[in-house]
């Protein structure tokens, strides 16, 4: 099913929120591996701070039986985005491999797509990014530092992807089953992140998927998105599978 | 008497406003105006001929012992060696140089002795990087690799464009597809516009992919 051709693949992430410890190693890995602009207090004050994920905290229930839940949100790559026709410049589009795209050099700053998006994952570059001295040489080369007055969001890793189907298309083989790993679900020590493709009907995403937990966020708004959510369980509370879907 | 000079003058602001005009048109399609002087070369801190190593032919160049030359006509991938398997070209080590011109050439050579003074050969200042200047430059939100580009045009020889003096075998024969014929080139200067637009010319000519995430991530 997989060839490492362009354009045959349709790629996803499944997030079993009942791994998710809340240990923000993706955070700090997506950070590391994307370019991102350090978030300084400042920044963070006037939420203006960039983080391509983020994992969300919230309590269930009340003192003193709350519980600590965790949930990582980052761009949904939707399949009927909401971002992608306000673009007055084509800058955010849907591609072939089922990727949400933003092209830095097209995107001109209108922000209309942040607006738009209704998990707020996209930012907005207000200031030049600058590093300390001693980080001058951390930067990923195979990722494009974004400047001044730009949009930027999850690329679900799309260098890692590029990389991947060159070396398969170079070895003449298909390109494997969890070879392409996003630098989030490869930082991820209990596998809550889960990154393949949907294509493949044998690829362990596929068959996660379909597990009667999963659920997507913001369902009602119809984005059809291609990060596909499994249900906490909780020991204390029964779930029938039509509760499981509506979940959260 | 005045009105010829204001004549003149008119003339004058739109020869000039022609001039700029032309300036800004052929840099906004990417060609280089050679004439003009705009085309992308540098003068490198080693003055290193291309001709000598890579050409199959008959130089202009005469050696210094009055001896007519021969280019040495080294594949392209012997100095650039990662240009088969990884994203960019690679300019070799300065060791690399000296493998050969720790013995090849003249020891009063002005050019020579800068590279052996970086080598370590002689001086006593340690080894040091020369500082070469890069003449093909693309953008930093164009991610090109070299791989399957050399890739391709190796198994589709009719695709490759230009000729070249040196190698025509193998992955060196089909470099000139956008370097032009750098083997000719006593110093090495873009020919091709290098542009999105030639990128996606030929992208659609051959069956790869025009998505922008392609290159632009």
């Amino acid at each position: 099913m997989t060839t490492a051709e362009f354009g045959t693949h349709n790629w996803g992430m499944v997030v079993d929120v009942d791994k998710c410890i809340g240990c923000n190693a993706c955070v700090i890995a997506c950070q590391a591996e994307n370019n991102i602009p350090i978030n300084t207090q400042d920044r963070v004050e006037r939420a203006r701070s960039i983080s391509w994920i983020r994992v969300e905290r919230y309590w269930e229930g009340d003192f003193p039986d709350a519980k600590a839940r965790f949930i990582p949100i980052m761009c949904q790559h939707c399949e009927n985005a909401p971002c992608e026709p306000v673009c007055p410049v084509y800058a955010t589009y849907h591609n072939s491999e089922g990727l949400n795209v933003q092209v830095y050099n097209r995107c001109v700053g209108t922000r209309y797509c942040a607006n738009g998006c209704p998990y707020i994952v996209r930012f907005f570059n207000y200031w030049e990014p600058v590093w300390p001295e001693s980080l001058r040489n951390h930067l990923n080369p195979d990722v494009t530092v974004r400047s001044r007055g730009i949009m930027e969001k999850c690329s679900f890793c799309v260098h890692r992807i590029r990389r991947e189907s060159r070396n398969a298309r170079s070895a003449g083989v298909e390109i494997a089953d969890g070879a392409v790993q996003t630098a989030c679900s490869s930082a991820c020590p209990t596998s809550a992140l889960n990154f393949g493709n949907f294509n493949d009907p044998d690829s362990k995403v596929s068959k996660m998927k379909d597990d009667k937990r999963h659920y997507t966020l913001l369902d009602q708004f119809g984005t059809d998105p291609n990060v596909i959510y499994l249900a906490k369980i909780d020991a204390d509370k029964k779930i029938s599978a039509g509760e499981a879907a509506t979940h959260g | 008497m005045l009105v010829p000079v204001l004549a003149l003058g008119g003339l004058g602001v739109f020869a000039v406003m022609g001039v700029v005009g032309a300036f800004v048109i052929t840099g906004w399609l990417g060609q280089p105006i050679p004439v003009l002087g705009f085309e992308q070369t540098f003068d490198q801190p080693i003055d290193f001929p291309h001709t000598v190593h890579a050409s199959l032919k008959q130089l202009d160049h005469v050696a210094a012992d009055g001896q007519t030359m021969e280019g040495l006509g080294l594949d392209c991938t012997f100095c650039h060696r990662t240009v088969t398997t990884q994203a960019n070209a690679g300019v070799p080590p300065v060791a690399f140089c000296a493998t050969c011109h720790g013995v090849i050439g003249a020891e009063d050579n002005a050019e020579l002795t800068i590279l052996r003074d970086a080598a370590d050969i002689i001086g006593d200042d340690g080894p040091s990087p020369v500082n070469w200047r890069r003449v093909h430059r693309l953008p930093d939100h164009v991610r090109f690799v070299h791989e399957p580009h050399i890739r391709y045009l190796t198994a589709n020889p009719s695709e490759v464009k230009n000729s070249t003096d040196g190698v025509t075998e193998g992955p060196s024969g089909v470099c000139s597809t956008c370097h032009g014929n750098v083997a000719a080139m006593q110093q090495v200067e873009q020919v091709e516009s290098l542009k999105m637009g030639q990128c996606v010319d030929c992208h659609r000519d051959n069956g790869a992919p025009t998505d922008c995430a392609a290159c632009h991530y």
